[in-house]
């Protein structure tokens, strides 16, 4: 059984208009769920409480936050992240990431009260907010507070980060935490904010050897990717054996997201949602709290959440995506929404350095698990 | 960047009388391989582990007692450095001489030491990522007011620089790798190549001309 989770008051995080980080396409999941007729009961989580927040984020930055967030005047904006080109300051934001957080948090502790086995948040995933500092739309780790909720009752946690960029904010979060492992499959940060991730950031103290970061080359296609996500997230999870395990289900790794560049299709994305079901039904009691995230082509991000929806669900996806819906969105969004949830094959033009990438993405698999094979005893 | 902000100045100094096996207790137990020899208030002569080893090494020659004083087996002349140095001429140096450390003198006293170490930190210092950031690589025409107009750009948008790191690309040209605070890195190269600068990358971004 998988318990869906969403609240309309996530629409409050709104970073203004023309912010890529845009509420609609939650509601275009949800309403084509509707459409489908796959609408199940969604949960209603309650707004998280400052004191919730503060497991995570300092006094300061969180007077910050909120200050900022009722127009009231703060200083040293700069140096929380805020007032930024990515963190604009707009009334009711801290409100709004509240709300996210409360349904990532409500998450933790449905599974933790067995009353789920599977919960998809229909919104959060804010890994780049730091205890201290507000980055890449993120202003309140929503991951981090959930982790800490489980951990905080005893349990093992392992978090999985597919989003195109490296998860730095829960990396940070647990770094020295032996009851967390932490794996992020991102774009390498050579090229990709905010460039960490890179394999030799394996964790500290206790924590050492638990958090694992896998940067892939830009352009990397999703065989490749794939290959690489099994090959390491499957041993790490069979190992460490946690209790449960958070997602961070970014879909800015689309082909066609402009804020990244790696390759993957939808087809992709329903392959790596069903291995990672696979993984956590074998190693991890079965429990998952799946999450949003980045996801910047709106056409593909709502396919794809769509996709994590069915498949959660065990809903056959159709063939088509009824006309009306698109033409009722089309009108919304201003973009055209492709016909099918599937991508058309091919979906871009060959990649010239394909396979120095697929090698370098091999080799990956071997270094990281290299890095780790001392400790994993 | 100058050697007085990279050098150790918390300095362990031996006198030429010390033992070899006592410097070389004194090397192991706080993990450093230099040694400064100080007579006086002066600076005489510098030790390492390497020369230690070698010394008492059953492989050489005539093997040194360990009982013997470091003034026998110290390396002098040595070459320092002044807190006010760029580290590019201490590293130049330590490249040409071939050691591993300089000895930091001001106005004839040792005021710190600078290793291979420090200066591999240093470049950390300068390439690393100390902030969550996102990467562009620009080709910049090498004259004045170019890096102005593309520092004012991203101003405008409230975008902060975090890094700069240029180097001599072509007569004409310099590259400029930047770390700059925006996830939006796409949106901001367009909006760089659009005002006439040539995008290395992220690669692809076609410009409005
Ligand atoms: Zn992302």
């Amino acid at each position: 059984m998988c318990q869906i989770i969403y609240n309309p008051q996530y629409k409050k995080y709104n970073l203004g208009a023309n912010h890529p980080f845009d509420h609609a396409r939650v509601e275009m999941v949800i309403d084509l769920m509707k459409e489908l007729g796959y609408l199940k009961e969604m949960i209603v989580p309650d707004i998280a409480s400052i004191d919730e927040i503060l497991t995570i984020h300092g006094n300061d930055y969180v007077s910050a936050v909120e200050d900022a967030s009722l127009g009231k005047q703060v200083n040293d904006l700069e140096k929380f992240g805020l007032g930024t080109f990515d963190n604009p300051v707009v009334e009711g934001m801290a409100e709004g990431a509240r709300y996210q957080t409360g349904g990532t948090i409500l998450g933790a502790q449905i599974l933790l009260e067995n009353k789920a086995k599977k919960v998809l948040q229909l919104g959060g995933g804010f890994h780049h907010a730091h205890k201290n500092l507000a980055a890449g739309f993120c202003l309140y780790n929503d991951l981090a507070a959930a982790i800490k909720k489980m951990t905080g009752a005893g349990w093992h946690v392992a978090y999985l980060d597919i989003d195109v960029h490296h998860g730095d904010g829960v990396h940070e979060a647990f770094y020295s935490d032996e009851n967390v492992m932490c794996i992020s499959f991102h774009e390498s940060g050579e090229y990709l904010f905010p460039g960490t991730g890179w394999i030799h950031e394996l964790g500290k103290g206790m924590g050492r050897s638990l958090k694992l970061n896998v940067p892939l080359e830009p352009f990397t296609e999703g065989e490749s990717y794939i290959e690489v996500l099994k090959g390491i997230a499957e041993p790490a999870l069979k190992w460490f054996k946690p209790d449960a395990v958070v997602i961070q289900a970014g879909a800015d790794a689309h082909f066609s997201d402009p804020l990244a560049d790696l390759m993957l299709t939808t087809q992709d994305f329903e392959i790596i949602f069903k291995t990672i079901i696979q993984i956590v039904d074998e190693y991890c009691n079965g429990r998952a709290l799946f999450t949003l995230g980045g996801g910047y082509s709106i056409t593909a991000a709502s396919r794809i959440w769509s996709i994590l929806y069915m498949t959660l669900l065990g809903f056959d996806i159709p063939e088509k995506i009824p006309e009306e819906w698109r033409a009722k969105w089309e009108a919304k969004i201003g973009k055209k929404i492709p016909e099918s949830f599937y991508d058309l094959l091919p979906a871009f033009e060959p990649i010239p350095r394909k396979d120095e990438i697929n090698r370098h993405n091999k080799e990956l698999i071997r270094r990281v698990m290299d890095a780790v094979a001392g400790d994993w005893i | 960047m100058l050697i007085r902000e990279v050098m150790k100045t918390d300095l362990t100094i031996i006198s030429p009388e010390t033992k070899l096996n006592d410097a070389y207790a004194l090397m192991l137990g706080r993990k450093i391989r230099h040694l400064p020899v100080v007579e006086d208030e002066n600076l005489i002569g510098v030790v390492t582990d390497r020369d230690l080893r070698l010394a008492t090494s059953k492989l050489s020659e005539q093997p040194f007692d360990p009982e013997i004083q470091v003034r026998k087996i110290m390396k002098y002349p040595v070459r320092t450095a002044h807190p006010s140095d760029p580290i590019e001429l201490a590293t130049r140096l330590m490249r040409e001489l071939k050691i591993g450390c300089m000895p930091v003198l001001e106005e004839s006293k040792l005021v710190g030491m600078v290793t291979t170490s420090d200066l591999l930190d240093a470049l950390l210092l300068l390439t690393g990522v100390h902030q969550p950031s996102g990467r562009l690589d620009i080709r910049l025409p090498n004259r004045s007011g170019e890096l102005a107009r593309l520092a004012s750009l991203l101003a405008g948008h409230k975008i902060n620089i975090h890094s700069i790191l240029t180097y001599p690309d072509n007569e004409r040209n310099v590259r400029l790798v930047l770390r700059i605070d925006t996830i939006e890195i796409k949106f901001i190269a367009q909006e760089i190549c659009n005002a006439g600068f040539q995008v290395i990358w992220p690669p692809h971004i076609a410009c409005v001309k």
